[in-house]
Order: structure tokens, then C-alpha cells, then sequence
């Protein structure tokens, strides 16, 4: 290694990279969160940040807590304890309402769309702009056909028709409807749990490619992978994680993919 | 980018294979006409919409719990108990107007519903367990309540099922204007999307902040008002309320009504109009074979052979659907 990349072990509060370890600014900050379930402590006491406009990486074999995290973030499970902070201000993330509410929006693994809905409904699944038709709240689908369209040239998207079902898409298609939901509905950060695991490598492109675009928008990503070259290609800095604590937190300038598989390796067997 | 580039003939086509249980119909419908002298009469196509009205409900609650990717096995006898329970509430315990006893039905239909959907949806059992045991709580409990008939029916009370308005059977106008409904619930409204999206990925909806609890909990409770509805409906027919009111083939016929209709048992798919062609396919081939003086029970068993049929030419129907609606070159259509 060049230069011994900086870590964070729990409660210590060395976070973040070169100028940024006191936490100030930061889009998103973790403290001390605890995670039991059952008997299995599945996180212990993970503090990180994530800033805006930043692409971070957080990376660390399975069982290391880093799907128990993302589901804490985007208000799927509740945390056992700990503090969330969102632009400095405390807040509770009980459900992915209020996530979204807040502006995070999470893209998982091929299971975040339906297929059998069209490429427009899929993209306002949850949240679809409505219009009144006399006493009844109906789905404004003009609107929504005229954005998705929007959207999809936005993106590049390979889709004929946004009436067409999501299910006729291909898996990179797939998650750039899911990311254009975040495009649209505005979000500051996006969590990507293992968006290119499942793909050909056309498709790792496509997705890595809509990833550049959302930090160009000024979208701050949270990449979670075990893939090291797919996030490698695209995170400005990494977090990794093991036995459901933060073992490391390095620069990508700091470090290359071998540094990474190491610390992966090492944190992991508790050197 | 935009727009679907699709021919004519493939328009065509797609137009028949989305409307197949129509052209179904129509042909089924011919064919009767042109063997049986009596058959294509106004009177007899009145009747058979007025038999199909109440099945027509419990076709209806079922496609909408089967679209929501659940089952109900207990709709039919929802519709029994709610109608033998208000009945006894409202003739024999106290003495209720009949308008208000026709509104109490479809109230404690829904009620009956709601509890299937409390234990899928809070509890988180299987569908098919929790409407299995309801099934059976709500038909002894039909029996337990009244082992005979109650009939001193009022006027008020068989209006719906009975009546007429200009002549026509009002229970038709019930059968069109709930399909109306449903359908414009189902294909205009966020909550019909959230029905349709989490038959189809349970999973992506809950992680979009969908409910799903109450979104089972509304599904359940909508299908137990619809066969509240169906039972009132079938007080009409009988002009009394029997023990017996529903039950036997009910049931069978909902879920079979719903799968000619080209509902998917798996979820996320069908329409309103499909469940509608469903029913009305099963009360043409019904009224048409009792025409035929076909012994009964032969009659019973066609009905098991058309469900049979329809599961087959629903399956590669939606295969030649799948197949005109891929978009060409897509990364889909090679795997095909």
C-alpha cells in the first residue's frame, strides 16, 4: 500500500477521508448504529458519512452487514440504536416513505420494479401524480407517459415505448427505471444495493454510466457492492465493512483495487 | 424512441388476443343460437344476465383477490352468512326497515371480509389457510344462526335481487355498474395500480412504500362487501332467505368465472371485463345446455371441462400476447 489508508473503528470518529473527518457538511451521517436481530448483533455501533455529491463505495463480503445497513438507510427496518442525521438534522427514517420524503430513494437488486407494469407506472409506483375527475383522485397517466418519456431519453434508455411492460426489458434497462425514479423525484442520495451483480456486461456499462450521470445532477450515491472493479470504476471513496462494523475508510486516490480486495480480505479475518 | 411500432395486422391481432373470452362469447353464443330455436331471444338474454348478476359479484370479488396475487375461498359463504345473519337480525329479532337490512348485508359482508383480511395482511398467514378456516367458520356458523329458512322476506329487501327498473332486472344494472367500478377503480386510480403491482412483485412494492397489510386488508374487505352484495342479490332470487343460500358449486364457479376471464391465478394480471366475459361465458353454456334437456349432472361436469379449456387457450394465449408485444431486437426477445 502507498500510504496506510485511514479507518475508522467504532465510536472513535475518525471518518471520512483527507479533509474530511469531522463530519461537518456531510448529506448523511451514521452514529454509533446497533442492529440485533434476535440474538444475532448484526451491526455494531457503524458510523460513517456520506457527503453531497460524492459516489461512495461500500464494500465488504456477505454477512458483513452492509444489506442490514442499507435497509436501516432506506427505512425498510428499524435500528436497534444509534442516530441518523440527514443535512445535520436528526431524523427517525421509520418507514421509505419518509426516506423518500427526505430524499433518498433506493434501487434493489432486481427486485425493484414490476413487470408486469408498463416502464411509466413503474417509474411513479408509490407516488403517481393524480388529477381530479369529478368526486374521485385518478392517475394523471398523461403526465406520467409525457415524464417517463422525458426520462428515458434523459438516460439513453433502450425502451421502445414507456407503455411497454417493465418485464420485456433487459436487467440494465431494468435498473435505470428504478434510477430514473430518483432522476424525477429529485432525491440527494441514492442507495444502489448490488445494481450490477445480476448483469451482463453491456449492462454493468449502462449502469455505471447512469451512476456518473446522477453525480453530475449533483445526486450523492451510496454503491454497495461486492463487485470491487464495478464500484472501483466510478466511487470516490470507499467504505468497507466487516463483522457489522466500519474496518475501513479509504480515498480512491488513496488506494487501488488490490488495496481494496486486501482490506476486504483482512478486516474480515480481524488483523 | 417513443411509441410502438406495431402493424396494422399486429394491432389486430393484439386487439383479439387482449378481448379473446369476447370473441369467445360471441361464437358460443352463435352456436346456441343456430341449434336451439329459442335461445337468441331478448327474454332469454335478459335471464341469463339476471342469473349471472349475483354470481357475478362473487366472480368480481374473487378476480380482485386474485389480481392482488391472494386467494379467497370463503367469499361464498360470506355471501350466506351476511344475508342469514341480518335477515335473522333485521325479520326475526328486531324488526329493521328493509332498505336499511339491504345496506346492513353488504356492511357485514364487508366486516366478514376484513377479518381475511386482518390475518393476511397484519398477521401475515397465507391466504389460502385463513380463508379455509373462515370457509368453514362462516358456513356452520350460516347453519348455526337458522337451519331452515327465514321467509317473510320484505318488499325493500328483494328489490335489488328481484325488482325490475323499466322492465329490465335490477340486479343487471348492479352486475354492469360494479364491473364499471372495479374496472375504474382497478385501471384509474393509485390504489388499483397498488392492487395490480403487489399481485405482481410483492417485494418491489413493499420497497417503494407500498402497504402491504392494508393494501390486503382493503382487498379482502372489498371482496366480503361484494359478496355482502351477492347475497343480497340472492335474497332476491329466492324471495326467502334458506340455510342453504350459497355454498355447494359457488365458490368453484367464482374462481372458475375469474380464470375464464383470463385472470391469473399467479397475480398482477386480469381485468374487469375479462371477469365479466368470464361469468357470462358460464351463464350462456348454463342456460344453453339446460335448454338441451342434458341430464343435470352432465351439465355440472361440462362446467369443469370449459374451465379446463380456458386454462389451456389462456396459456398460449398470454404466450401470443408476450410474443407480439416484445419489441424487437430487446435483449427478451432473443432469449424467446
Amino acid at each position: 500500500m502507498r500510504e496506510e489508508p485511514r479507518e475508522s473503528s467504532r465510536g472513535e470518529g475518525v471518518r471520512g477521508g483527507s479533509a474530511r473527518n469531522d463530519g461537518a457538511g456531510a448529506l448523511l451521517s451514521l452514529e454509533a448504529i446497533e442492529k440485533w436481530y434476535g440474538e444475532v448483533h448484526a451491526l455494531r455501533g457503524v458510523t460513517l458519512e456520506v457527503y453531497p455529491r460524492e459516489i461512495v463505495g461500500l464494500i465488504g463480503d456477505n454477512g458483513a452487514g452492509k444489506s442490514t445497513l442499507i435497509k436501516i438507510i432506506s427505512g425498510v427496518v428499524p435500528r436497534s440504536s444509534g442516530a441518523i442525521r440527514w443535512k445535520g438534522r436528526k431524523v427517525r427514517v421509520g418507514s421509505v416513505r419518509e426516506a423518500r420524503r427526505l430524499g433518498i430513494e433506493t434501487v434493489h437488486q432486481d427486485r425493484a420494479v414490476v413487470g408486469s407494469m408498463s416502464v411509466a407506472r413503474n417509474i411513479f409506483l408509490g407516488r403517481e401524480p393524480t388529477r381530479w375527475m369529478g368526486p374521485f383522485r385518478v392517475l394523471d397517466r398523461a403526465r406520467m407517459a409525457q415524464e417517463a418519456e422525458r426520462l428515458v431519453k434523459y438516460l439513453n434508455l433502450n425502451i421502445s415505448s414507456v407503455d411497454q411492460d417493465v418485464r420485456f426489458c433487459s436487467g440494465g434497462e431494468m435498473q435505470g427505471v428504478a434510477i430514473s425514479r430518483a432522476m424525477h423525484f429529485k432525491a440527494s442520495l441514492v442507495i444502489l444495493d448490488e445494481p450490477t451483480t445480476a448483469l451482463a456486461v453491456s449492462g454493468v456499462q449502462t449502469v455505471l454510466d447512469f451512476i456518473t450521470r446522477l453525480k453530475r445532477d449533483g445526486i450523492a450515491c451510496l454503491f454497495v457492492t461486492h463487485n470491487l472493479h464495478d464500484v472501483y470504476a466510478v466511487a470516490d471513496r470507499f467504505i468497507v465493512m466487516a463483522r457489522g462494523s466500519v474496518a475501513a475508510v479509504v480515498e480512491r486516490k488513496d488506494c487501488t483495487v488490490e488495496d481494496l480486495a486486501r482490506l476486504q480480505v483482512t478486516r474480515k479475518a480481524g488483523a | 424512441m417513443t411509441g410502438a411500432h406495431r402493424s396494422l395486422a399486429q394491432s389486430a391481432q393484439l386487439f383479439i388476443v387482449r378481448n379473446l373470452i369476447w370473441a369467445i362469447l360471441v361464437v358460443v353464443f352463435l352456436a346456441f343460437s343456430v341449434t336451439l330455436p329459442n335461445f337468441f331471444t331478448l327474454e332469454n338474454v335478459h335471464l341469463i344476465l339476471y342469473v349471472a348478476s349475483a354470481l357475478g359479484m362473487l366472480v368480481f370479488a374473487e378476480s380482485l383477490v386474485l389480481v392482488s396475487g391472494n386467494m379467497d375461498l370463503s367469499i361464498a359463504h360470506i355471501a350466506g352468512l351476511s344475508s342469514m345473519f341480518v335477515g335473522a337480525l333485521s325479520i326475526q329479532w328486531f324488526h329493521l326497515p328493509g332498505w336499511s337490512a339491504a345496506i346492513l348485508m353488504i356492511v357485514v359482508g364487508a366486516m366478514l371480509g376484513s377479518v381475511n383480511g386482518f390475518f393476511v395482511g397484519w398477521v401475515r398467514i397465507n391466504p389460502f389457510l385463513v380463508t379455509l378456516s373462515t370457509f368453514l367458520m362462516y358456513n356452520w356458523l350460516t347453519y348455526a344462526i337458522n337451519r331452515g329458512a327465514i321467509l317473510a322476506v320484505s318488499p325493500a329487501l328483494v328489490f335489488l335481487g328481484g325488482g325490475k327498473i323499466f322492465g329490465i332486472f335490477s340486479a343487471i344494472f348492479v352486475l354492469i355498474l360494479v364491473c364499471f367500478l372495479l374496472g375504474f377503480i382497478l385501471t384509474r386510480t393509485p390504489f388499483g395500480g397498488y392492487v395490480h403491482a403487489i399481485g405482481g412483485n410483492p417485494e418491489a412494492s413493499f420497497m417503494l412504500g407500498i402497504s402491504l397489510p392494508w393494501m390486503n386488508f382493503w382487498v379482502f374487505t372489498i371482496a366480503g362487501a361484494l359478496a355482502g352484495l351477492c347475497g343480497l342479490l340472492f335474497v332476491g332470487y329466492l324471495d326467502s332467505i334458506p340455510s342453504t343460500i350459497a355454498g355447494g358449486d359457488d365458490i368453484f364457479l367464482a374462481f372458475a368465472g375469474a380464470i375464464i376471464g383470463g385472470i391469473s391465478l399467479k397475480g398482477g394480471e386480469g381485468t374487469m371485463s375479462g371477469a365479466l366475459g368470464g361469468v357470462l361465458l358460464l351463464g350462456i353454456i348454463d342456460t344453453g345446455t339446460a335448454m338441451t334437456l342434458i341430464n343435470p349432472a352432465v351439465r355440472g361436469f361440462l362446467d369443469g371441462l370449459i374451465l379446463l379449456l380456458a386454462i389451456l387457450i389462456n396459456k398460449y394465449r398470454l404466450e401470443l400476447r408476450d410474443r407480439i408485444l416484445l419489441p424487437r431486437g430487446s435483449a427478451a426477445q432473443a432469449a424467446l
